[in-house]
């Protein structure tokens, strides 16, 4: 374990600590297990080593994107925030992770991605001010037919669309996930007692942006409300281990690196060289028609013909 | 099935009780069908062999299409047709018959979380086993999924189909794993129910449950269906409490129906536990 290993996610957003689920899972399950990671915050996925997000770097394993692989990476460097947990309550945290990724996590895709509303005026938003140029013209765009391709592939649903049927069906299976999670999680502080566990972070990273984005057409987020003890438990979880966002909202992101600070700045600076290079281009381009072209209109007005030819280099020969 | 058909298919099944003819219909047992729908056509038999409910088992070639869901196996009953575990056990419930009523709060959201961890681990890495690796399909999958089509339809159907798993598994994210990654889930799917199971003779002790049925349909055909290798097979033999629960359940609901053949062998699967 010579050096920390690197973690590449989507920046923090729209109140939370990262935007994207997979990274939301990922930081907690660090915070959680108290792994020194060097993180970086970046909002373009082609800079991650596997290109994608969340991404590990190691420096002996290379590097991993899948959440669940992630985290098996950590455990092997000993980080590991199940340690105490027994051996039936590692076979609950299999198969509530199973419940999540089959139940809430298409809805959660639906509400964030596929309905047109909430991707108009929050996700596509917020992707497109946060991504450099030229990437946020067509990038969120490509992300989100991916998604609704995840979508339909995960339902068994290839003629899913953006609608009432679909949303109903969605959210019917989250809320009953819902309720199951609310249920099973009581009034206790964490799912296995008093110290999170992986199962925290999963139930974290996908329950948090239902709770903490503000979706202006999301049924499920009113629902959500009457589930007092899983807002809680995410606020918890976001005062105790994620606190410098928390307070902030949509803050600057904590730990970003020398790059971060560059990838603010990028889209002014390189818009501010394109146009410049513009200008320049196009004053010397006419102030090139000015001494050129117009002076072989003129000639040609005067002298008829043949001599039109010879004009320009005539006309450049006396200027000169 | 949207909650609209799915509110009216259930008041029209409070209505009647269930009928004798009730049918369920799957691909063709001897040269079709494959692990993943064995599996799921023999969770929903046991399912309603422990409801008590009769039900008649009829294997068409063309099962897949005349599914509404398109998947296998579906029920007949009446004059509705319903497809998959989960909508079934709610089609019984509103006919009266459920088997997790006893259940508190508590224990359905358990009983949920280890159904989907059943069909998210296994039936994925089930299908991920039949579909991905490349011997099994060239060998196994594709000759029998094609098998009651005449040529050239055969090979575009197989092919068809594989592309559309495989599809799935990148979506899911699963083609990045290797076979032995996906023996290892398997590996610990067996062991969180093993864990789960503990020394009960069912999940939720005394009484058995539609998650009881799922599990037995799927460790029951892994364990009695030849494949290129045997290792799927061992992964689940090496949890010796739940060998004896396929024992269990096999010889409580089946064993004095396999005179009829229900239960009968063929040659892709061996037709009782080693």
């Amino acid at each position: 374990m010579a050096a920390p290993s690197e973690l590449f996610c989507w920046k923090a957003g729209l109140g939370l600590p990262s935007v994207n689920t997979d990274c939301l899972i990922v930081l907690a399950y660090a915070r959680f297990s108290g792994a020194p990671l060097k993180i970086h915050k970046i909002s373009n996925p082609w800079r991650s080593p596997t290109g994608s997000l969340p991404a590990l770097r190691t420096k002996e394993e290379g590097s991993c994107s899948q959440p669940s692989q992630i985290i098996i990476q950590l455990r092997k460097q000993k980080y590991n925030a199940d340690y105490d947990l027994s051996a039936k309550e590692g076979a609950d945290t299999l198969a509530f992770t199973s419940l999540l990724e089959e139940r809430l996590l298409p809805a959660l895709i639906y509400a964030l991605w596929v309905d047109p509303k909430n991707y108009a005026e929050v996700t596509r938003r917020w992707y497109g001010e946060n991504m450099c140029f030229p990437l946020n013209f067509f990038l969120p765009g490509r992300m989100q037919n991916r998604q609704l391709e995840r979508l339909r592939l995960i339902r068994g649903n290839d003629a899913l669309e953006a609608g009432e049927e679909a949303e109903k069906e969605l959210y019917h299976d989250a809320l009953e996930c819902l309720n199951l999670l609310s249920q099973r999680l009581g009034s206790n502080k964490f799912f296995f007692g008093d110290s999170p566990s992986s199962l925290d972070a999963y139930v974290f990273g996908h329950l948090a942006p239902l709770i903490k984005i503000q979706l202006p057409n999301c049924r499920l987020q009113q629902n959500l409300k009457n589930l007092d003890n899983l807002s809680t438990y995410c606020s918890n979880i976001l005062s105790l281990y994620f606190p410098s966002e928390s307070k902030e909202g949509v803050g600057r992101p904590v730990s970003s690196t020398q790059q971060g600070g560059d990838f603010d700045n990028e889209p002014y600076k390189r818009r501010k060289q394109l146009l410049s290079v513009l200008v320049a281009v196009a004053a010397m381009l006419s102030y090139a028609l000015l001494t050129g072209i117009v002076a072989i209109e003129h000639m040609q007005e005067e002298h008829v013909g043949p001599a039109s030819l010879r004009g320009p280099s005539h006309e450049d020969e006396e200027e000169e | 099935m949207s909650l609209a058909a799915e509110a009216f298919v259930s008041q029209i099944a409070a209505a009647e009780p269930w009928p004798e003819n009730a049918t369920l219909y799957q691909p063709l047992k001897e040269d079709q069908i494959l692990l993943s729908d064995s599996a799921s056509s023999l969770a929903v038999q046991t399912f309603l062999r422990m409801c008590g409910l009769p039900v008649l088992v009829s294997c068409r070639a063309n099962a897949e299409y005349m599914s509404p869901s398109g998947k296998v196996p579906f029920i007949h009953v009446g004059n509705q047709v319903v497809s998959e575990l989960g909508p079934i056990v709610q089609f019984t419930k509103a006919k009266g018959h459920a088997l997790s009523d006893g259940l508190d709060d508590v224990q359905r959201a358990e009983m949920k979380a280890y159904m989907e961890l059943v069909n998210n681990m296994l039936l994925t890495a089930e299908l991920y086993i039949q579909w991905c690796d490349d011997y099994t399909a060239t060998e196994i999958s594709r000759p029998r999924y094609s098998n009651p089509y005449s040529w050239p339809l055969n090979h575009v159907l197989a092919y068809q189909k594989q592309w559309e798993i495989r599809r799935k598994m990148n979506a899911i994210g699963w083609s990045g794993k290797n076979l032995e990654q996906v023996y290892e889930d398997v590996s610990q799917c067996c062991q969180a129910l093993s864990q789960r199971l503990g020394t009960q003779p069912y999940f939720f002790n005394k009484q058995p449950t539609e998650l009881d049925a799922l599990v037995f349909g799927h460790l029951f055909t892994i364990l009695t269906t030849q494949l290129t290798s045997d290792e799927l097979a061992e992964k689940v033999k090496s949890y010796s409490n739940l060998l004896s629960f396929c024992h269990r359940i096999e010889q409580t609901y089946f064993k004095e129906h396999e005179r009829e053949g229900q239960f009968g062998s063929s040659r892709h699967s061996k037709s009782s536990l080693p």
